[in-house]
């Protein structure tokens, strides 16, 4: 059909798109009916939804003043996601450095390096959480090794892509004054690739953030952890109060990393 | 002045000592306890090893579990997509008057503020245990990062073809599908389909909590102490992650240089 | 056949001219500028930057609606339709841009079939497009303007030329009563501007054909007539052929300046 006329019949083409919209619309049919998902119920029990939205009104903020817990569970959210953040960083450039093929050389130490990212990258964070909380006990500590190790997974992998991705030019002309690998790394890898690297640290610490209230959920400490002992009680008028701390919490801490992001790389901090 | 002396190290001192302390307030309000960890951590970590080897038989029961997580987010995924549509639409600066613009724009930020974790939650309370409230709350979640990367993608457009079409006498509609959609059809695509492989990875935690799949088995198999079903189940949501990216991978690539138009 | 009668624009107090240029308040970019085409002629619209030539194009499609005057099209007058009415008028009349106005993701020949997006109900133009015999008709169009061979070909790999050629056939597809071109050879090659020209120059067998164009030497080959604008006036309308001393009057003093210079430095 094509070759003869040099185009598409706009008939057939037709054929095509009917073809691809009915199986689309069959497969998610099929898929709704399998998990039992009726998309209608939207409508139909919405008054759940309103039920739930009324016992939720108004917010209960009170329970900021008189329930000390509070304050310490966004200390404890802010810290995990922190120190998350920093210890996991670190973690990360190791590992970095160690399976990036320009800093290192041996061939069998980087498959090692990035078999343990991989594999770091693939578990799912419950299952990390769940093996935490039940060797260190329940709370913030758990959640934040939990970070530690998600962390460093994925951002190693990010890291190793942007030591591999940084110009060969500069260190090439540092090796020729026969200067060491760990010279080179310092003075010619490391001023190219802070700026990212700092930036990516701030996104670390947004993601880390908003996963250790997740994580909270499970047992790991903070605001999340209130959040879910909140709506298990039925106390609604409280987690809805949670609900909005955490969204303040988020969109606050996103300003000010933001702020601390713009002025760190503007100043010009490389070493 | 010797510039290599350690002196030029000077101005770093501030921010690093702020940093080490901030560090050390840190470990305070995480309540580490590194000595006892690295003790009860030896003994634990015997305790987990059945966590390696699988329970062969439990696959048979779990693949039902498993297609559930991957049905949530394939439906969830594209609900969220159709109506992240609307969204990005309205949030573009160049089709939408400026205070839709900003109010769009508020919504979905505060929309991304809000964790799916924190969602389901929600649902859940309402609506039950199930599918249904991980459909949803993969719905609800997706809209705020992919209406906010739609409307990015709608204000990059090149406005010019769009006078051409409107030039020939078509009227909005018209103009919308052949101008617009044509237009950003590739970057919805991947877009979604990035999306998918992250609300996969999220419908295993979604489920712990009661939207259902195999996160709930997951969940309840490491509650009941039943290590080798847990790991199971851990080895069949490795095999969805990676089926997924695979998936994911090759419909990007199809739809970049083929240019099927859908 | 087109008429314009004593169409005529200013700007308000201290806006912006098309250039970007500030203007001081109450300037008039068009100034009660009249004209008739008919079938069978090729005009071409000469002048300097900021003369109003593209103003004047963009009134004749309805894109800018001028303060007072009318352009009487089909009996119609283009400066007060409404919004549908405007739609109607544009099915019949074809434009040809500068450059990018093509969907760059469809095909050649799914762009050609665009000129005809509003003459088909829109339901139909959104649910299952166009028939076999409309894509038979577009792909004769494309044959019209040399390039048949470019119809499976994605808009956005073809060269600047095989664009504007697209574009014509596009406008060849809608059956307009009018074409208008906007400046549609300034950004090819020579070769490629004589080809369009040669593309252009027999359609004005059947409808009036209206360009703007920066080229004088391009008008004064392929045009019936000229038209030229200085200042938002009409300061000339006849032959195609301009004297040197007239071309200097239209594009002002620094076209003779550049002229001297040129030699000089030879």
């Amino acid at each position: 059909m094509k070759a003869s006329l040099g185009y598409t019949l706009p008939s057939d083409r037709l054929r095509q798109k009917a073809t691809v919209s009915i199986v689309v619309s069959l497969g998610l049919v099929f898929a709704c009916i399998y998990m039992g998902f009726d998309p209608s119920m939207i409508f139909t029990e919405f008054h759940f939804v309103a039920d739930l939205a009324s016992n939720m009104m108004p917010p209960d903020f009170s329970l900021f003043w008189m329930d000390k817990t509070i304050v310490m569970a966004i200390v404890e959210s802010l810290s995990m996601a922190f120190l998350g953040t920093v210890v996991g960083g670190v973690l990360a450039l190791g590992l970095a450095v160690l399976a990036a093929r320009d800093t290192m050389p041996f061939r069998g130490v980087r498959l090692v390096a990035r078999f343990v990212m991989q594999i770091v990258r693939v578990i799912p964070y419950l299952v990390v959480i769940l093996v935490f909380v039940a060797t260190v006990g329940v709370g913030a500590f758990a959640g934040m090794l939990t970070l530690v190790f998600m962390t460093a997974g994925n951002f190693g992998q990010l890291f190793m892509e942007t030591i591999e991705a940084s110009e060969k030019a500069p260190a090439e002309a540092i090796y020729s004054v026969g200067a060491s690998r760990g010279q080179v790394i310092r003075y010619a890898l490391f001023p190219q690739i802070l700026p990212g690297l700092i930036a990516n640290l701030f996104y670390a610490f947004d993601v880390n953030l908003r996963t250790g209230i997740a994580l909270g959920i499970f047992g790991g400490g903070g605001v999340g952890f209130q959040l879910y002992m909140a709506m298990r009680v039925l106390h609604y008028r409280d987690a809805f109060a949670l609900i909005c701390l955490t969204v303040l919490l988020i969109v606050l801490m996103e300003r000010v990393c933001d702020l601390l992001r713009k002025r760190l790389l503007g100043k010009g901090i490389l070493k | 002045m010797n510039t290599y002396s350690l002196r030029r190290y000077r101005k770093y001192l501030l921010p690093m000592g702020c940093m080490a302390l901030l560090t050390w307030l840190s470990a305070l309000g995480c309540g580490v306890h590194l000595a006892s960890a690295w003790r009860t951590f030896g003994t634990s970590i015997g305790y987990f090893s059945g966590l390696l080897v699988p329970d062969w038989s439990a696959f048979s029961d779990l693949w039902g579990p498993a297609l559930n997580s991957i049905f949530i987010s394939v439906v969830g995924t594209f609900g969220g997509a159709v109506i992240s549509l609307f969204f990005g639409l309205a949030a573009a600066s160049n089709i939408a008057p400026p205070w839709l613009r900003q109010c769009t724009r508020f919504l979905l930020s505060l929309e991304r503020a809000l964790p799916e974790i924190v969602i389901v939650l929600f649902l859940v309370a309402a609506f039950g245990m199930g599918p249904s409230s991980g459909v949803l709350a993969l719905v609800i979640g997706s809209i705020g990062m992919l209406g906010k990367l739609f409307a990015d993608a709608i204000e990059e457009l090149d406005m010019g073809s769009l006078d051409a079409i409107k030039a020939v006498g078509a009227n909005r509609l018209q103009v919308m599908v052949y101008g617009v959609w044509h237009q950003i059809v590739p970057t919805v695509v991947s877009y979604t389909l990035l999306r998918f492989e992250w609300s996969i990875r999220l419908s295993v935690a979604l489920g712990a909590v009661g939207a259902g799949g195999i996160g709930l088995e997951l969940n309840r198999s490491f509650q009941l102490l039943d290590y080798h079903r847990c790991c199971s189940a851990l080895i069949l949501v490795l095999v969805i992650i990676v089926l997924s990216e695979r998936g994911s991978e090759y419909l990007r690539k199809k739809v970049n240089v083929g240019g099927t138009l859908k | 056949m087109i008429e314009v009668c004593h169409i005529s624009k200013s700007l308000p107090g201290g806006g912006k001219g098309p250039e970007g240029k500030s203007l001081p308040g109450g300037r008039k970019l068009l100034d009660d500028i009249s004209f008739t085409v008919k079938k069978g002629e090729f005009v071409g619209i000469l002048g300097a930057s900021g003369a109003g030539k593209t103003l004047t194009l963009r009134c004749l499609n309805g894109l800018l609606k001028p303060d007072s005057g009318s352009i009487l099209f089909n009996g119609q007058d283009i400066c007060r339709a409404g919004k549908r009415q405007l739609r109607q008028l544009r099915e019949r009349i074809g434009v040809v841009f500068q450059g990018n106005h093509l969907v760059k993701r469809l095909t050649a020949l799914d762009n050609v079939l665009v000129g005809r997006l509003g003459q088909i109900n829109t339901f139909r133009s959104l649910v299952y497009g166009f028939t076999d015999k409309e894509a038979a008709e577009a792909a004769k169009a494309l044959e019209q303007v040399k390039v048949p061979q470019l119809a499976s070909a994605r808009a956005g790999s073809l060269s600047g030329g095989e664009m504007q050629r697209v574009a014509i056939a596009r406008a060849i597809f809608q059956s307009p009563g009018l074409l208008l071109a906007d400046e549609p050879i300034s950004n090819l090659d020579p070769s490629n501007a004589k080809i369009i020209m040669k593309l252009i120059r027999p359609l004005a067998e059947t409808m009036p054909v209206i360009g703007v164009f920066h080229q004088p030497d391009m008008t004064a080959r392929y045009c019936t007539r000229v038209i030229a604008l200085k200042e938002g006036r009409v300061v000339y309308d006849g032959s195609p052929h301009l004297s040197q001393e007239q071309l200097i009057d239209i594009y002002g003093e620094e076209l003779r300046q550049i002229e001297n210079q040129t030699y000089e430095h030879v």
